[in-house]
C-alpha cells in the first residue's frame, strides 16, 4: 500500500501548495489557474477515497463551469493591479497566526479523539454488483428526494438571479428574429409598378467616344 | 494505509489556508470568493473521508448538495460583483459599504 | 515464473500501460497528420480543384512537410505576454484532447490465452462522465491562449470560443444523458453492447434528435466551420492562436484534429452501434469489429470535412441562439420522452 500512500501525499502536497499560491498570487488570473489545480488534486483525493462520481462531477461542475465563470468575470473587469497589493502585508501576521491556531486546534482535537483505519466496502462505495454512481443515484432519488428538488430550485433561482441582475437593455440594439424572417411573403416585399417610358429609346454610341472616355 | 486522520488534517490545513485568504485579500473580492471555494473544498474532503470511514452514502449526498449551492453562490456573487464594478469601478472589499443605505 | 515483487507488481503493469499508450497515441498522431491532407484534398475536389499534389506521390507526404515546417519554425514569444501561461496554454489544449482517448474502447472483450482482454486503456465504469469532465477541461487552453498573448485579436477570439464551447458543452451533455438513460450505464463498452443486433437496435433511430444535436454540438465544440467564428480566418486573423507559431501552434492544431476524431468516434460508439455490423449476417460479420468502428468514424470525419467545404460561417449571435434556444430545449424535451418511454413497455426499444 506504499504506492497509495505515495499518491495521497503527492496529491495532498500539490493541493496545499496550489492553495497557498491561490491566496498569494499577484495576478488574479494566476490565482484562478492555481485554484483549478487545487480542484484537480482534490478530485484525485476524492478518487482515492472511493467517491468516483463526485470526483468527476467536481471537475465537470467546478473546474468546467464555475472557474470558467471566474475567468470570464476577471477578464471583463479592468483591475488595477497596483492598488490591489496595498495592505497585503498589514494583515499577514494576524492571518498567519489565526490560521496556525486553527490548524493546531483541529489537529489536537483529531489526535485526542483517535482515528481508526478506513473501512471501505460495498455499503457506500460500490462493490461489483452496483457501482458508486448507481448507489448514489438510488439514495438521491429515494431517501433524499426532497432536498434534491430543493437543490434544483436553488439552482433555478441562482440562474434567474444572475441573468436578472446583469442583463442590460441597450436601446439601440437591432436583433433578428429568424422565425419572422422565414415567414416573409413576396407580396409584402415586392410590388411591380407599371410606368410609361420617358424620352426616346436608348441608342448605343459608336466606338470612338466610348473607349476614350473610359481612360483615367 | 491512508487513515481517516490524514484526510481530516489535510482538510483542516485547507480550511485554514482559506480563512487566511479571506484575511489577506482585502483589496480583491474575486480572490475572496476563491478563498471561500477553498474552504468549501476542505469541507467536501472531510465529508468524503467520513463517508468512506463510516461506510455510508450520506456524506457523498451532502457533498453533492454543497457543490450545487457553491456553484449557485459563485454565480450570484459574481453577478453582484459585476454590477458593483459597473457602478463603482473598483473591486475593493472596503468600498462595498457603499451598498448599504 | 516467479518474478520479484517489485517487477510483478509495479514495473510490469507500468510497462504494459506504456505500451498501450504508445500503441494508441502513435497511430492517432499519424491519423491526425493524414487527416489534414485528406481534408485539403477532399475540400479541393469538392471545389473542383486538386488538393496538394506536389510532395510525394500524389501529395501523400504533405503532412511530413507540414510537420517539418512547424518543428523548424521559430516560436514567437511576445514581450508583453504572460510567459508562464503562454507556454502552458497549448498544453492545456492538447492534454485533455489526448487524455479523453484513455477510455475509448476499440472493440469487444476478446478471449485470449492471457485471459479476457478489452481493447481500452482504462476500463472505468464511469467512462462517459470522465469524458464529459475531460472535454470541459479543454476550454482552458483556448481562454488562456487568448489572454496570455496580450493581443486584441486573441482576446476577442478566445472570449468567443470560450463562450461558444461552454454553451455547446451543455447541449452535448444533455444528449449524452439521453444515451445514458437509454442504456442504463455510464460505461461506453456496455452502451455499445446494448446496441447489439442489427442496425435497428442502434441508438440513432430512437434517439434521432439527440444524435443530430450531439454531432452538431461536437462540430461546435471543436470550433470547426460553420462554427469557427473564434478563429474566423477572414475576420480576426486566426483568433485565439494568432500569436502562436511553430511548435506551439502545432500543438493547438493537433488538439483540434484529435478532438475532431474523438467526437467522430464517440458518435460512432454511442449512436451507431460502435463495432457492430449493420446486419448480423454472414458477409458483414467477416469484417472484424474494430474495422467497422473505424469505418463509421471515417464517415463522421467525412461529414466534418463536408461541412467545412459547404457551409458559410455562422455569426456569433446566431451560434449562441442555436446553442441555447434550439439545442437545449430539443434535448430537454427528448430526455422527457425517453424518461416516459422507459416506464412504458416501449422500453424494449432501448434494452
Amino acid at each position: 500500500m506504499a504506492v497509495t500512500q505515495a499518491i495521497f501525499y503527492l496529491f495532498a502536497t500539490v493541493l496545499v501548495v496550489a492553495a497557498l499560491m491561490v491566496i498569494t498570487a499577484r495576478n488574479p488570473v494566476h490565482s484562478v489557474l492555481f485554484l483549478v489545480l487545487s480542484f484537480v488534486n482534490g478530485a484525485g483525493l476524492f478518487l482515492l477515497a472511493g467517491a468516483e462520481f463526485l470526483a468527476f462531477t467536481l471537475i465537470l461542475v467546478y473546474v468546467g463551469a464555475v472557474m470558467v465563470l471566474f475567468l470570464f468575470v476577471l477578464m471583463m473587469l479592468d483591475i488595477n493591479l497596483q492598488r490591489m497589493r496595498e495592505g497585503f502585508l498589514n494583515y499577514l501576521p494576524l492571518g498567519a497566526v489565526i490560521a496556525f491556531v486553527l490548524v493546531v486546534e483541529m489537529g489536537a482535537m483529531l489526535a485526542a479523539g483517535g482515528s481508526g483505519a478506513v473501512v471501505g466496502g460495498d455499503g457506500a462505495l460500490g462493490g461489483t454488483e452496483a457501482g458508486n454512481t448507481t448507489l448514489l443515484g438510488r439514495v438521491l432519488y429515494d431517501t433524499y428526494l426532497l432536498p434534491f428538488e430543493v437543490a434544483a430550485l436553488v439552482l433555478l433561482v441562482a440562474l434567474v438571479a444572475a441573468i436578472a441582475l446583469t442583463l442590460r437593455h441597450r436601446p439601440d440594439v437591432k436583433k433578428q428574429d429568424p422565425g419572422q424572417q422565414v415567414r416573409v411573403r413576396r407580396e409584402d416585399r415586392v410590388r411591380l409598378v407599371d410606368m410609361p417610358t420617358e424620352g426616346a429609346p436608348y441608342a448605343p454610341d459608336t466606338g470612338a467616344t466610348g473607349s476614350k472616355g473610359g481612360e483615367g | 494505509m491512508i487513515s481517516l486522520g490524514h484526510y481530516l488534517v489535510l482538510g483542516a490545513i485547507l480550511f485554514a489556508i482559506g480563512v487566511m485568504g479571506i484575511f489577506l485579500n482585502r483589496k480583491n473580492v474575486i480572490t475572496l470568493l476563491m478563498a471561500i471555494e477553498l474552504i468549501l473544498l476542505a469541507v467536501n474532503l472531510n465529508f468524503v473521508a467520513f463517508s468512506q470511514h463510516l461506510d455510508s452514502l450520506a456524506g457523498q449526498v451532502f457533498v453533492f448538495f454543497i457543490l450545487t449551492v457553491a456553484a449557485a453562490e459563485a454565480a450570484v456573487g459574481l453577478a453582484i460583483l459585476v454590477l458593483f464594478f459597473r457602478n463603482r469601478r473598483s473591486i475593493d472589499v472596503d468600498d462595498i459599504n457603499y451598498l448599504k443605505g | 515464473m516467479d518474478l520479484p515483487v517489485w517487477i510483478a507488481d509495479y514495473a510490469l503493469p507500468v510497462a504494459w500501460i506504456t505500451v498501450q499508450i504508445v500503441a494508441l497515441v502513435a497511430p492517432l498522431m499519424l491519423a491526425v497528420a493524414y487527416l489534414t491532407v485528406v481534408e485539403r484534398k477532399l475540400i479541393g475536389y469538392m471545389q473542383l480543384r486538386v488538393g496538394p499534389n506536389r510532395v510525394g506521390p500524389r501529395g501523400w507526404l504533405q503532412p511530413i512537410a507540414d510537420g517539418l515546417k512547424l518543428l523548424l519554425k521559430e516560436s514567437i514569444f511576445p514581450t508583453q505576454a504572460n510567459k508562464g501561461v503562454y507556454i502552458v496554454a497549448p498544453l492545456l489544449s492538447i492534454g485533455p484532447a489526448l487524455l479523453a482517448w484513455a477510455v475509448i474502447p476499440f472493440g469487444p472483450t476478446y478471449q485470449t490465452p492471457f485471459g479476457e482482454v478489452t481493447p481500452v486503456i482504462a476500463e472505468v465504469d464511469v467512462s462517459l462522465l470522465f469524458l464529459l469532465a475531460v472535454t470541459s477541461f479543454g476550454i482552458y487552453g483556448v481562454i488562456m491562449a487568448g489572454w496570455a498573448a496580450n493581443s486584441k485579436y486573441a482576446i476577442i477570439g478566445s472570449m468567443r470560443a470560450g463562450a461558444q464551447m461552454i454553451s455547446y458543452e451543455i447541449a452535448m451533455g444533455f444528449a449524452l444523458i439521453g444515451v445514458i438513460m437509454a442504456a442504463n450505464t455510464l460505461n461506453i463498452g456496455e452502451i455499445v453492447v446494448a446496441q447489439s443486433g442489427g442496425f435497428w437496435h442502434w441508438y440513432f433511430l430512437p434517439l434521432l434528435p439527440l444524435f443530430v444535436v450531439f454531432f452538431i454540438s461536437g462540430v461546435a465544440e471543436t470550433n470547426r466551420l460553420p462554427f469557427d467564428v473564434s478563429e474566423g480566418e477572414s475576420e480576426i486573423v486566426a483568433g485565439f492562436h494568432v500569436e502562436y507559431a511553430g511548435m506551439t501552434f502545432a500543438l493547438f492544431f493537433l488538439a483540434e484534429y484529435a478532438n475532431m476524431i474523438l467526437v467522430s468516434i464517440l458518435t460512432a460508439l454511442l449512436f451507431l452501434g460502435g463495432w457492430h455490423p449493420p446486419l448480423p449476417v454472414a458477409p458483414f460479420t467477416w469484417i472484424p469489429g474494430p474495422v467497422w468502428l473505424l469505418l463509421k468514424t471515417a464517415l463522421f470525419l467525412f461529414f466534418f470535412l463536408w461541412f467545412r467545404a459547404t457551409f458559410p460561417r455562422f455569426r456569433y449571435d446566431q451560434i449562441m441562439r442555436l446553442g441555447w434556444k434550439v439545442f437545449i430545449p430539443v434535448t430537454l424535451v427528448w430526455i422527457t420522452v425517453i424518461g416516459v418511454a422507459n416506464l412504458t413497455p416501449l422500453r424494449a426499444v432501448f434494452h
